[in-house]
């Protein structure tokens, strides 16, 4: 298995000095291609820092971070931005839609910021949103859609250009138990597809139904194990 | 990737349609304002100068520098000159003395003129009673004079004194002139003749004549002459004089002949009318300071409500040069719009006053231009510090507001 994320010895300090906070406190970590990946921890543990640091929105104050092989971890920020468009499909618990613009507008952004001809994106988002079952919602704005419809947008925007890594931050957050559950099924097809996944939560529940899963406390990795019950077919 | 960019402002300044309008209506105002002051400027200068030129403001006037040459004109240079000079009415030296009229008892502050037919020929000079100067009272140095109406009236009580006479005292010298005609008053003559109790009076007289009664000899005393034009053709007669002057005195290549347009009247105005035009539209301008303020101030409202969007596309990838192309771009159609409007709007306002008050209705399409890059830039200038500062926004700071 090759080496997707490597994190060597990670800390990030918020306001240095005498009130100090340690977000992550010398947190070490690999994760192979194909894996697919539950960070699991309660509020203030450091599991949302960590979520930033591997999504790339946020640089470590000590420590690497080896993305692909290449050191991300001290990069300007129009570099970071070219990353992640690049390498990683973000899905957040608030959808983060940009209401303004229709289903088809929204999964087509980053191919824009990629700089993908309109001919190219319109045929890859098209495909991204039937394989989330939305063929039918491409021109809905996100106020026309239930939450289900709208997260599944998110991950088809998080898909279309195919990043390596998806990076799912309390995707079922906002959902009822039945859009979760669909949610759920297709971020574990697109694991079964070939993707590596990783979902950020506080929700046993949800991180049962990942392959491998890591439990974060206090800013460290407190455990990190294969999931004894993780099922190939549901 | 740039038009993806308009577009996306495009249609968020559609989303905000009531709010994208109110801001655009204060460089509306202003592009239409400082467009409507300038067009009106432009129609008040072309409409001045026409009256200028035709109340006879259609003179050449050469003169000699003294400081290069000793030379002067004399009287047959003058009549080979103006012979020699095609499409005008004629020249006259114009020489001007001081003086007092002499009539019965009584002694007046006079103001005489030496001329031609000249004037008159060009319509510079409108005749009431009588007649003006002719060529022959020029070559023959005749004793004749044409008073203004408001001499004559001061004279002898009444205006119609052609066959009158009366005595020019040139400072010791008297010369006894007949009146010939009375002319029209300028406004020269009404403001002298009313100068309170010693009124100055101003009458015209051949300058042969003059050089007789002020006892000069015309072949050393005239250095300068106005050329009275025919036609419109001003610069046609430009282009001849300076040459014919230099041939008939001799002067060629001595760069001692100078030829200027008018009596000045046509700069001089036309300095006044564009100061008075600058000054208005500076006004005006500060309205249009006042719109891109709006604009700033609308997008800086923006950028704080859009803060999460902003997050949402730098996480996707977006760099800091997307966003600021983004909201720069947003920026710049509102006032680009904006001055289109203006401009419908400050040229039907311009025309509708410019016809309403009798003045021409000039366009400059290089006004028009000028404008539309100005009000373009404004949303570019304006836009630049709320665009920074979306571009400059930390994603996850941005992801985090609701």
């Amino acid at each position: 298995m090759k080496k997707l994320v490597e994190i060597r010895d990670v800390c990030k300090v918020y306001n240095p000095g005498e009130n100090e906070v340690r977000a992550l406190d010398h947190v070490s970590l690999i994760i192979g291609e194909g894996e697919f990946v539950a960070i699991i921890g309660q509020s203030g543990s450091g599991k949302s820092t960590l979520m930033n640091m591997l999504g790339c929105l946020d640089t470590p104050t000590s420590g690497k971070y080896f993305l692909h092989g290449q050191d991300v971890s001290h990069m300007t920020d129009d570099e970071q931005s070219d990353v992640r468009n690049r390498e990683i499909g973000f899905i957040f618990q608030g959808f983060n839609l940009i209401p303004s613009l229709t289903a088809l507008e929204n999964v087509e952004l980053p191919l824009i910021y990629r700089g993908v001809g309109k001919k190219e994106r319109d045929k890859l988002s098209k495909k991204a949103l039937a394989s989330v079952g939305l063929a039918n919602r491409m021109d809905h704005k996100p106020s026309e859609m239930s939450g289900g419809q709208q997260q599944r947008v998110a991950i088809a925007r998080a898909i279309a250009q195919a990043p390596p890594i998806l990076l799912a931050d309390e995707p079922t957050g906002n959902l009822d138990s039945g859009s979760s559950k669909e949610i759920i099924n297709i971020i574990k097809r697109l694991y079964r597809e070939g993707r590596t996944v990783i979902i950020i939560t506080h929700d046993p529940g949800i991180a049962r139904q990942a392959r491998r899963i890591i439990t974060i406390s206090d800013g460290r990795i407190v455990s990190d194990i294969m999931n004894p019950d993780y099922q190939q077919s549901s | 990737m740039y038009i993806e960019y308009i577009k996306s402002a495009i249609s968020s300044i559609r989303n905000n349609k009531g709010r994208s309008f109110l801001t655009m209506l204060g460089i509306i105002i202003g592009i239409s304002a400082v467009l409507t002051v300038l067009i009106i400027g432009d129609g008040m200068k072309a409409t001045v100068n026409g009256e200028m030129d035709s109340i006879g403001a259609t003179t050449i006037s050469v003169s000699l520098d003294t400081t290069k040459t000793e030379k002067t004109f004399s009287k047959e240079e003058l009549d080979i000159i103006e012979s020699n000079i095609s499409d005008i009415m004629g020249i006259s030296p114009e020489l001007q003395f001081g003086g007092y009229f002499v009539a019965g008892q009584k002694e007046y502050d006079a103001f005489v003129t030496g001329s031609t037919p000249a004037p008159e020929l060009s319509g510079s000079v409108t005749m009431e009673h009588g007649r003006f100067l002719t060529k022959a009272d020029v070559d023959d140095g005749k004793g004749v004079i044409v008073l203004s109406q408001s001499a004559a009236n001061i004279i002898f009580g009444y205006e119609d004194a052609v066959g009158r006479t009366v005595t020019l005292d040139s400072y010791g010298e008297e010369t006894e002139l007949t009146v010939i005609g009375i002319r029209k008053d300028n406004s020269m003559d009404t403001a002298y003749a009313s100068y309170g109790d010693e009124p100055t009076l101003m009458a015209s007289i051949p300058y042969t004549t003059m050089a007789d009664a002020y006892g000069f000899s015309l072949d050393e005393f005239v250095d300068s002459f106005s050329i009275y034009l025919d036609s419109e053709d001003k610069d046609k007669v430009l282009a001849q004089t300076r040459a014919v002057v230099e041939n008939v005195t001799g002067l060629r290549g001595e760069n001692a002949v100078k030829v200027s347009s008018g009596y000045g009247f046509d700069q001089t105005t036309d300095t006044i009318l564009s100061i008075i035009t600058a000054v208005v539209a500076i006004i005006a301008a500060i309205s249009l300071l006042v719109g891109g303020i709006g604009v700033m101030n609308i997008m800086t409202v923006s950028v704080t409500e859009r803060t999460r969007e902003i997050g949402i596309r730098k996480s996707l990838g977006a760099r800091t040069s997307s966003i600021l192309t983004q909201f720069l771009a947003e920026a710049s159609i509102l006032t680009f719009t904006g001055g289109i409007i203006g401009i419908i709007l400050g040229l039907t306002l311009s025309y509708t006053i410019c016809t309403l008050i009798d003045f021409e209705f000039v366009v400059n399409p290089l006004l028009v231009a000028v404008v539309v890059v100005i009000s373009t830039s404004i949303g570019l200038f304006f836009g630049i510090y709320p665009a920074r500062r979306a571009a400059r926004l930390d994603p996850i700071e941005a992801l985090r507001t609701e």
